[in-house]
C-alpha cells in the first residue's frame, strides 16, 4: 500500500508548489538582480541590446558617486529623516495602538490608515503652502513631521494585533495592582510587545527610507534624501543608468540587511493578527 | 480588613440590565461565594467590587468607604482571575512585587513580604522562574501569592480553580479554604461549582439572572432551600422534583399513585391543590416493600464507590436515588424507596418558592 504522501496528486502539487515559488522568487528578484549587475556595467551596456549577459565589471558608477555627488551627506540626511520619522512614529504610534486595543474605539486608527493610503500629493500642497509659512522648507523638521504619516499607521497597524493579544486580564490584573492607564502601558503591555515594535519599527524605517515624493518637494540641496538625490542621475537629455543603479543599489542596501537580520521576527510579526484567531 | 455593603446595587451593559438591584452585606473577615449558572451576574458582581466595571445605580461600601468611583488600584483589594493574569515577562517574585513597587515600598520591605508568603504557598523554589516554565497549579499559587503579599482589605477571587484539573481543583481548594482561615480576610469567591461553594464558605449567595435567590450558611442553602431554583443547583446530583397534588390527606403523583406518609406535607400545599415535591437523591431511603412510598424501576445503576446512584423514572419524571454502596441494583429490578421523614420539601408550582 502507498502513503499518502506518494500519491500522484500530492506529488504533483508538491511539483506545483516549487515551481510556484520559483517562479516567484525569479519575478521578486530578477528586477533586483538586474539593478546589481548593471551598477557594475559601463553605461552604454546597461542599455545595451540584447542585455549583456557576461561583462567586464567595472566599479566605475561607485567611483563618480562619491566624485560627482555629496552621496555621503544625502545618505546622512536620509538617515536623521529616516530615524527622526520611525522615532516619532513610534512615539505617536504604539500609545495610539495601545490606546485604541484598550478602548476598542476603532476609528483614530482608521483615519490613520485612509491618511496613508491616500495619495501623497493630496497632502503636497497645504503642507508646502504650511511649511513656508513657518519658514521650514529644507528643514529636516518639515520632513520628519511629513513622514511621520507614513510612519506612524505603519506602527499602529503592526502593534494592534500585538496589544489585543494581550489578555484582558493582564492589563486588568494591573489595575488593581496600582496602575494607572500610563504605567500600564509603560510596565506591562509595551515589554510584552518588544517583537511588535522591532517589526513596526523595521517597516516604519524602509517605508520612510524609499519614500521619495516629501522629500522631492519639501527639502533643499543640503537636505535632500538619497532617494530624491538619486534622481539627478535622470536628466532631460540622457540618463545615466549606471550611476542611478549604482546610487539604487546602495540606496536598497539598509533596509535589505535591516529585513534580513530580523526576518524571523518580521515574519512573526507580520502573521501574528492571522494566528490569533 | 473589611466589610462590604452593596446597597440597591445595579449594573447595565447598554439597555441590558445585568443586576437590577442587589442588597448585600458581607461582614468583615466572612468568606462569601457567589454561586449560580453561567450568565447568573456572578463575575459581573465581582468585578464590579474591583472597581473593573462601573456601577449604573444604587452604593457600595469597603468599610465606612464609598467607593462607587473609586478606581480599582485605590479600593485595596486583591483580585485573583480566572486564567491568573500573570505578567508573561516578569519572573514569579517580581510579579509578587509589582504591585508593593507599585505603592512605592521599600525594598527590604518587598523581599520580605514575598519571601513570606512564597513559604506560605509553597512556592520559593520558583522565585526566579517566569509564569510560563510553571504548572497550572504553580502559576496559581503564584496568583494567590501575588494577591497575599498586598495584605488587602478584601480578596477577591474569580473561578480561580477552573483551570485546574480534578485533583489539583480539589487539592487547591482545600489550601485557598486553610489560607482563609490563617490570614482573616474578607473573601468574596465565584464560582459555577457548588461543591466549592459548599466546602469552603462561611455563606454562599446563590444568583440567577442577576437577582440574590437565596443567602446562607452552606448547611442553610442545602437543607432549607428558598426556592427550587436553589434546591435545584445546590447538591449533587440535583434535586428531585415530582409534580403533586393531593388526593385526601396524601400527596399523589401525576399517574394517580399516591404516597404513604406524606400527611404532614399535604397539609401544607395550597388551596389549589397542586405543588411541587422535592426529595433529594440522598434522602430517598431503601425500605422493605410494604413501607415503600415508590416502587423505582432501575434504568441506570452508576457505582460510585462511596455509594451507589440508581436512576429510574417516577409518574413521567427522571430521578436519582443515591443507595448504599454495597446495594447494586440491576437495570429492570424493582427498588421499593421511601423519602427520609422530614426531608421532602415541597415549592409552589407556579413561582417555585418554598412551601413552609
Amino acid at each position: 500500500m502507498s502513503s499518502l504522501a506518494n500519491r500522484p496528486s500530492d506529488r504533483l502539487i508538491a511539483v506545483l508548489d516549487v515551481v510556484l515559488l520559483v517562479a516567484a522568487g525569479i519575478a521578486v528578484l530578477a528586477p533586483v538582480a538586474w539593478m546589481v549587475l548593471s551598477s557594475f556595467k559601463q553605461s552604454y551596456e546597461v542599455t545595451a541590446y540584447p542585455p549583456t549577459i557576461f561583462f567586464q565589471p567595472t566599479l566605475d558608477n561607485y567611483r563618480s558617486l562619491s566624485q560627482t555627488t555629496p552621496f555621503l551627506q544625502f545618505g546622512i540626511n536620509s538617515l536623521i529623516v529616516t530615524i527622526g520619522s520611525t522615532a516619532l512614529g513610534m512615539l505617536l504610534g504604539a500609545p495610539a495602538a495601545f490606546v485604541v486595543s484598550w478602548t476598542r474605539i476603532t476609528w483614530p486608527a482608521i483615519v490613520t490608515l485612509v491618511a496613508r493610503m491616500a495619495p501623497g500629493t493630496l497632502f503636497l500642497l497645504p503642507w508646502y503652502v504650511m511649511f513656508r509659512q513657518f519658514d521650514m522648507i529644507g528643514t529636516y523638521s518639515a520632513l520628519i513631521l511629513t513622514h511621520a504619516v507614513i510612519t506612524m499607521p505603519i506602527v499602529i497597524w503592526v502593534l494592534l494585533p500585538f496589544f489585543d493579544n494581550i489578555p484582558r486580564s493582564v492589563f486588568e490584573a494591573a489595575q488593581v495592582d496600582g496602575c494607572n492607564p500610563v504605567r500600564i502601558f509603560w510596565r506591562i503591555a509595551l515589554p510584552l510587545v518588544v517583537s511588535g515594535l522591532a517589526v513596526s519599527a523595521i517597516l516604519a524605517f524602509v517605508f520612510s527610507w524609499n519614500y521619495f515624493l516629501f522629500a522631492l518637494v519639501l527639502s533643499n540641496s543640503d537636505t535632500k534624501t538619497l532617494i530624491a538625490a538619486s534622481f539627478n542621475f535622470i536628466g532631460e537629455g540622457s540618463t545615466n543608468w549606471g550611476g542611478l543603479m549604482a546610487a539604487a543599489t546602495l540606496i536598497a542596501l539598509p533596509p535589505l540587511a535591516l529585513s534580513f537580520v530580523v526576518q524571523r521576527w518580521l515574519i512573526s510579526g507580520l502573521t501574528l493578527g492571522a494566528v490569533k484567531g | 480588613m473589611a466589610s462590604i455593603h452593596m446597597q440597591k446595587l445595579v449594573k447595565k451593559y447598554g439597555d441590558l440590565t445585568v443586576i437590577p438591584g442587589i442588597d448585600l452585606q458581607i461582614a468583615d473577615h466572612e468568606f462569601v461565594v457567589l454561586v449560580g449558572p453561567s450568565g447568573c451576574g456572578k463575575s459581573t458582581l465581582l468585578r464590579v467590587l474591583a472597581g473593573l466595571e462601573t456601577i449604573d445605580g444604587g452604593d457600595l461600601f469597603i468599610g465606612d468607604r464609598k467607593v462607587n468611583t473609586v478606581p480599582p488600584s485605590q479600593r485595596d483589594i486583591a483580585m485573583v482571575f480566572q486564567d491568573y493574569a500573570l505578567y508573561p515577562h516578569m519572573t514569579v517574585r517580581q510579579n509578587m512585587a509589582f504591585a508593593l513597587e507599585m505603592r512605592g515600598m521599600a525594598g527590604d520591605e518587598i523581599a520580605t513580604r514575598v519571601q513570606q508568603a512564597a513559604k506560605l504557598l509553597d512556592i520559593d523554589p520558583y522565585l526566579d522562574r517566569r509564569p510560563k516554565a510553571l504548572s497550572g497549579g504553580q502559576r496559581q499559587r503564584v496568583a494567590m501569592g501575588r494577591a497575599i503579599v498586598r495584605d488587602p482589605q478584601v480578596f477577591l477571587f474569580d473561578e480561580p480553580l477552573s483551570n485546574l484539573d480534578a485533583k489539583l481543583r480539589a487539592q487547591v481548594r482545600t489550601e485557598i479554604k486553610a489560607l482563609s482561615q490563617t490570614l482573616r480576610t474578607t473573601m468574596v469567591f465565584v464560582t459555577h461549582d457548588q461543591i466549592e461553594a459548599m466546602t469552603m464558605a462561611d455563606r454562599i449567595v446563590v444568583m440567577k439572572s442577576g437577582v440574590i435567590q437565596q443567602v446562607g450558611t452552606p448547611e442553610e442553602v442545602y437543607e432549607t432551600p428558598a426556592n427550587q431554583f436553589v434546591a435545584s443547583f445546590i447538591g449533587s446530583p440535583s434535586m428531585n422534583f415530582m409534580p403533586v397534588t393531593v388526593e385526601g390527606e396524601r400527596l399523589a403523583l401525576s399517574d394517580g399513585h399516591t404516597l404513604p406518609g406524606t400527611a404532614d406535607l399535604a397539609r401544607r400545599v395550597p388551596e389549589k391543590g397542586s405543588a411541587t415535591l422535592g426529595v433529594r437523591p440522598e434522602h430517598l431511603a431503601v425500605v422493605p416493600k410494604d413501607e415503600a412510598s415508590l416502587m423505582a424501576n432501575v434504568e441506570l445503576v452508576e457505582p460510585l464507590g462511596s455509594d451507589t446512584l440508581i436512576h429510574f423514572t417516577v409518574a413521567g419524571t427522571k430521578a436519582i436515588a443515591r443507595v448504599e454502596p454495597d446495594r447494586r441494583p440491576r437495570p429492570g429490578d424493582v427498588v421499593p424507596l421511601a423519602p427520609v421523614p422530614g426531608k421532602a420539601h415541597l415549592f409552589e408550582t407556579a413561582s417555585g418558592a418554598i412551601i413552609h
